[in-house]
């Protein structure tokens, strides 16, 4: 049970005639019948009140106890219904004894409140905590935008622009400005989307869609001034047969970065960044002979793997290394096209797969699925 | 390409107990790649050569006999056979217990173990060739015909691998690697590859010295598609089988052997690299000229096709008609045939786009066409030659060279590169001597003459063809030698002109992210091409559009001019794993029209502009519809801000082909419409597959918009009074539209009222509203900047806007 604040016991001295009835008393048997009645109802009340505020569980139980005992309508207030009936002396000391028990009430109440907002929750024990959460906005950006977008932001932070460019080039860009021989094979309708109507005749009149992005490069270093450091990522497209590891379309993304003198063993530097962005931890990278027309020396680019650690698994052909990028320096004719002076400008190039590296970033099995367009699949990104 | 080890070691000595790992990794590092390495001698584990020394009855199986075989040191085993041809003394293949076989040479490879035959105990098996994957050089042609090894010198117990000589290693080498080096497409060329990279003495074959014939004349009219002909007549051939070896070795690498004459044409390319081929010389009428065909020009080839030529074609040609394609295929009519007694052998050198062209024409990409495509080197003309006369001379002893004429009016010259050293060194980044250089080129047959600050690197013949032409091809050639691994990273250096802002790049970025983020939809890609399905379900047809000349598939030939048949497609699929979803591409779009000069005078380039396409797809009662479009539409109103860029506005300017009769506005910026949202029509919908469904979809042009260069919204102050919310509820007549409520409150205000915002809470048709009626609910946003505002204040102010929609509209407030 709670204490009586200090001045209690009250109530006693109400019954003590000598303490309140007064000058007063003499006025008739009526009123003394009127001030008992008051003072036995109030005294019932503290009984009553104390006992309904200990009994309140809750917060909504302790106001009704509230609104019950102190309210326009309460029992106190009932309590006192007569004493509009008594002279102002002898109103006022009930008043007092009357303000005194609410006070308590009060009091009591706030204790009470205290008890039970420390202890009480107010949810039911059976609330189950194991239930899921509701999920936010299930948006994604495709694993390959994504992909796309931490190269971006690793590039830029090495002072790389970005470039864009359309995905309908020309023979001239595809092919005759990247030191491809006539006739290669890569030229032939069997591996490139010509346009209908756009197919014959060399050079700009030969329309496509773009077989590689290495064209873009020619078409940024055309309109700009060097030295260059630039990105390009973009889809491109190849007219062959599709399976779990070969696509029509796929992405690709190029870097770039041309200025004079630039040592090969530079590009090592780029190509760590992009790999140990990827992949977040530091990639062993090596260089090996490669052949591409437009880049000479050129390399196939080979990263340790890192399912082995290099020993040799499934994953790597049991070779211990996986092949992630050509790269090589531009070959002069290609920076010749640029516009640029060969014997004074050279650089460093990579294309890196991205289908190939997204695949490996998640495990995925099966290339067609970027194109699929399946939620099922792509929600598995977010 | 498969090439033997073996026989790489024919032609450079290299020492015993080479670690083949280590060839295949420099190899690798700085030839070619090497894909893999086979043991040949694994397929053959636990096989043994035997020696048949008693033949019994099967007990039980007529077919059955019970042999008796002497499989070396051991004691002679017992192993129950069924083949045809067994004898006494007669040697055997014996796969042992454990040995891996295929029974009847079919199906997978299955464990010989130990077992009864027919209830006779049989210890492993007597093979047949196709039971042990050697039917190529061990032919039959009777069933349950067993290998007769007695020809063979083997002892018994010899492993058959090495009996047969096959303990050998097949270097995998993966021919994308090699495309630009023509030198390394036989074994000699590589064979001289791993002679530099380890300094190790490399064979030299010796020339042949032709005997003096008369009359054989070769003509050729056309040097550039031919520099060189090498024809040789030879008398006292047959078309008997070539010897084991020559059978072994051409089968270890892929060509399945035939007879004398063809196995070693095909060994001498597999070992130099150069194409050779041999016509039988009685069918030959007249002597032989190399020329272009003829327009229209028949020739039926050798394997049975037969080919229309052009004047492009290089064809070899007697006095009648072509009879073969050079470099590509023989003609049928002078093939050689059982009958053969005199053959021309042709060591010819053909031009390499000529090859390809007419190889591509004609659909048959040889092993030769392969070679002649890469730019073979005239030279080496001469070393096969050597290789295939001593070849034909020790199998037909008899034979008699009876014609004989090298025509070589195109000879090549050795590519000269002057270098300079100061640019070597400053692009390897690293100082390699002049001695190192030399020693480093010597081994690979270049010779290099050192001048002051220069070099003259003159580059072999097989390197001569087009690999080596600039100094930077020479570079290469020293690094590789010198080793990758060798050269230290060193950083990136290069100037900063200032930081980079590219608005418009980031643009496209944020749009995506807040689609995908903000607004919970999910990015899809889908292919540039359309199929005309979802084309004419959403285009209705198929005008001033671009299309592929070889499409991927016959009803996918037209590129997109708009995302969204693609993207309906991709809701028509998902429709089966979600009911509701929201989707989005950004892609490039195409049509034939508008072509300009982008970069360069000489390309005209067509319309493509980026655009960004939504569909928001939810199961499809008329509510839902609202629903939908206004989720859509809240996606376009809040880009602009919060992607950075110029505002957008909503009208109905022109109603997309694919659009709702009422459901559908243009997305306008500055008044003129670069994009729609609409709901897909009922007829698009059903044509798309999709049931039950409706479908919301956007589209805008992102090249259009115009990002803001930097954030451009203004800080507000917070109000120093409280703001106040009073929400009203109104019936309206169906036809008044938000916009007009809207412009009615806070457009029509007057001086002093103190109506801050009106905004749209709900709208209701139903029950409790008439027919041709709706309820809707506005929530009005009173305040004051100087006081508190009282609530007979609050709502004097909201009368105001009640009185002017009762008083426009006959709006009627509800209880």
């Amino acid at each position: 049970m709670f204490s009586v604040p200090c001045g209690a016991p009250f109530l006693f001295g109400l019954i003590r005639p000598g303490c309140w009835l007064g000058s007063s008393l003499q006025d008739s048997d009526s009123i003394w019948e009127v001030i008992i009645a008051m003072i036995e109802k109030l005294k019932a009340l503290l009984i009553e009140g104390e006992e309904q505020i200990a009994a309140a569980n809750n917060e909504q139980e302790l106001q009704m106890v509230r609104t019950a005992l102190l309210g326009k309508q309460g029992s106190i207030t009932e309590a006192l219904k007569e004493l509009p009936k008594l002279e102002a002396s002898l109103r006022s000391e009930v008043g007092k004894e009357a303000n005194r028990l609410k006070n308590l009430f009060t009091s009591q109440i706030e204790s009470r409140r205290e008890e039970i907002v420390l202890k009480a929750s107010e949810i039911s024990p059976e609330f189950d905590c194991t239930v899921p959460g509701i999920p936010p906005l299930a948006g994604s950006l495709h694993p390959i935008t994504q992909m796309s977008y931490d190269l971006n932001d690793t590039f830029r932070s090495l002072g790389f622009e970005i470039f864009q460019e359309s995905d309908i080039t020309s023979e001239l860009y595809g092919f005759d400005n990247l030191n491809f021989p006539p006739g290669h094979p890569a030229r032939e309708s069997m591996d490139t989307y010509w346009l209908a109507g756009h197919e014959s005749g060399s050079g700009g009149e030969r329309l496509c869609l773009r077989p590689h992005l290495t064209g873009a490069s020619v078409r940024y270093m055309q309109s700009r001034k060097p030295p260059f450091r630039f990105v390009y990522p973009g889809r491109v497209y190849r007219n062959e047969a599709t399976d779990a590891r070969h696509e029509r379309a796929f992405f690709q993304y190029e870097a770039l970065v041309v200025d004079e003198d630039f040592k090969f063993s530079a590009g090592i530097v780029m190509i760590k960044s992009i790999l140990s962005k990827v992949f977040g931890q530091d990639v062993a990278v090596r260089m090996r002979t490669g052949f591409f027309p437009f880049v000479e020396p050129g390399f196939e680019i080979d990263m340790k793997c890192l399912v082995c650690g290099g020993k040799g698994c499934s994953v790597c052909k049991h070779v211990g290394w996986i092949e992630i990028m050509p790269g090589g320096t531009p070959h002069p004719n290609v920076i010749k096209t640029a516009g640029l002076d060969p014997d004074k400008y050279t650089g460093f190039y990579v294309n890196i797969g991205l289908d190939r590296l997204v695949m490996m970033r998640y495990g995925v099995d099966d290339v067609r699925l970027f194109h699929s367009s399946d939620i099922r699949f792509l929600s598995q990104f977010c | 390409m498969r090439l033997s080890y073996n026989w790489i070691k024919k032609y450079v000595e290299i020492p015993d107990g080479m670690d083949l790992a280590k060839l295949a990794y420099d190899l690798t590092m700085s030839t070619v790649e090497v894909e893999g390495m086979e043991e040949i001698a694994r397929s053959f584990d636990k096989m043994v050569v035997g020696a048949i020394s008693d033949i019994l009855e099967h007990p039980d199986a007529d077919k059955l006999k019970v042999c008796k075989v002497d499989i070396g040191d051991q004691a002679p085993v017992e192993i129950v056979c069924g083949g045809i041809n067994l004898r006494l003394g007669m040697k055997v293949a014996v796969a042992l217990p454990g040995a891996k076989v295929r029974w009847h040479g079919e199906g997978g490879l299955v464990e010989i173990g130990a077992a009864k035959v027919r209830g006779v105990q049989s210890f492993g098996m007597i093979c047949a060739s196709s039971e042990i994957g050697l039917f190529d050089l061990f032919p039959f042609t009777e069933e349950a015909t067993v290998i007769d090894l007695s020809e063979f010198d083997a002892l018994t117990g010899t492993p058959l691998a090495q009996a047969l000589g096959l303990d050998d290693v097949i270097i995998e080498i993966d021919n994308k690697s090699m495309t630009n080096r023509p030198d390394l497409w036989g074994h000699y060329g590589l064979a001289r590859e791993v002679s530099a990279m380890y300094n190790l003495p490399l064979v030299e074959f010796e020339p042949f010295s032709p005997p003096p014939t008369q009359g054989f004349v070769i003509d050729i009219h056309d040097s550039k598609g031919c520099p060189r002909y090498i024809g040789v007549e030879i008398d006292g051939v047959s078309v008997k089988p070539s010897p084991f070896e020559i059978q072994s070795y051409i089968w270890r690498v892929g060509v399945r052997p035939a007879n004398a004459i063809v196995d070693i044409t095909n060994y001498v390319m597999l070992a130099t690299g150069q194409p050779t081929h041999a016509f039988d010389a009685d069918q030959v009428k007249g002597s032989i000229n190399v020329r272009r065909a003829a327009h229209n020009e028949k020739i039926t080839l050798l394997n049975g096709k037969e080919a229309v030529l052009s004047t492009e074609d290089l064809v070899i040609a007697d006095e009648v008609e072509a009879i073969a394609l050079a470099g590509v295929m023989g003609g049928e009519r002078d093939s050689i045939l059982p009958s053969t007694r005199k053959a021309i052998l042709e060591i010819a050198n053909f031009d390499a786009m000529s090859v390809r062209h007419t190889a591509g024409k004609v659909e048959t990409r040889t092993e030769a066409a392969t070679r002649y495509e890469k730019a073979i080197d005239p030279e080496r003309c001469d070393i096969a030659l050597s290789l295939a006369m001593k070849l034909f001379s020790e199998l037909f002893p008899g034979l008699s060279v009876t014609g004989y004429c090298d025509n070589y009016p195109n000879k090549l010259e050795r590519k000269i590169i002057n270098v300079s050293l100061g640019w070597l060194e400053k692009r390897l980044g690293k100082h390699i001597s002049n001695e190192e250089i030399n020693n480093r080129l010597a081994l690979l047959g270049f010779d290099v003459v050192f001048d002051g600050d220069k070099m003259n690197v003159t580059a072999p013949t097989w390197r001569s063809t087009g690999d080596i032409s600039i100094q930077a091809d020479i570079m290469e050639e020293i690094a590789r030698m010198y080793g990758y691994d060798n050269f230290e990273p060193s950083s990136i250096t290069a100037s900063f002109y200032g930081a980079i802002n590219q608005v418009d790049i980031d643009l496209e970025r944020s749009i995506k992210e807040y689609l995908a983020f903000r607004c919970g939809m999910i990015e899809i890609f889908t292919y540039p091409w359309m199929a005309d399905e979802y084309m004419y379900a959403i285009l209705q047809n198929n005008d001033g559009l671009l299309s592929l000349s070889a499409p991927p598939a016959p009803d996918e030939s037209y590129l997109r001019p708009s995302l969204l048949p693609n993207l309906c497609k991709a809701a028509a699929k998902n429709q089966h794993y979600y009911d509701e979803f929201a989707i989005f591409e950004t892609a490039q779009v195409f049509q034939d029209k508008d072509y300009s000069a982008v970069y360069n005078p000489q390309e005209l380039l067509p319309y493509q502009r980026r655009h960004a396409a939504g569909a928001f797809v939810g199961s499809g009662d008329s509510a839902d519809v609202a629903l939908l479009y206004r989720k859509a539409k809240g996606v376009l109103e809040h880009m602009p801000r919060y992607t950075h860029m110029e505002p957008f506005s909503f009208e109905k300017i022109e109603k997309p082909i694919w659009a709702d009769n009422v459901v559908w506005s243009n997305i306008c910026l500055s008044g003129a419409p670069i994009g729609s949202i609409a709901l897909l029509s009922k007829k698009a919908t059903l044509d798309c597959g999709i049931r039950n469904n409706s479908v919301m979809l956007f589209e805008f042009d992102i090249d259009s918009l115009v990002p803001y260069l930097s954030r451009s919204n203004k800080f507000a102050h917070l109000p120093e009074y409280p703001v106040n919310e009073f929400d009203i509820s109104m019936l309206f007549d169906a036809s008044i539209r938000w916009e007009e409520m809207h412009d009615a409150i806070i457009g029509q205000k007057e001086e002093g009222e103190l109506l801050q915002q009106a905004l749209f809470v709900d709208e209701y048709r139903g029950k409790q509203v008439p027919e041709g009626q709706k309820s809707v609910m506005i929530r009005l946003v009173i305040g004051s900047d100087s006081k508190t505002l009282t609530s007979s204040e609050i709502e004097s102010n909201a009368q105001k806007a009640i009185n002017r929609l009762e008083k426009l509209f006959g709006a009627e407030l509800r209880s």
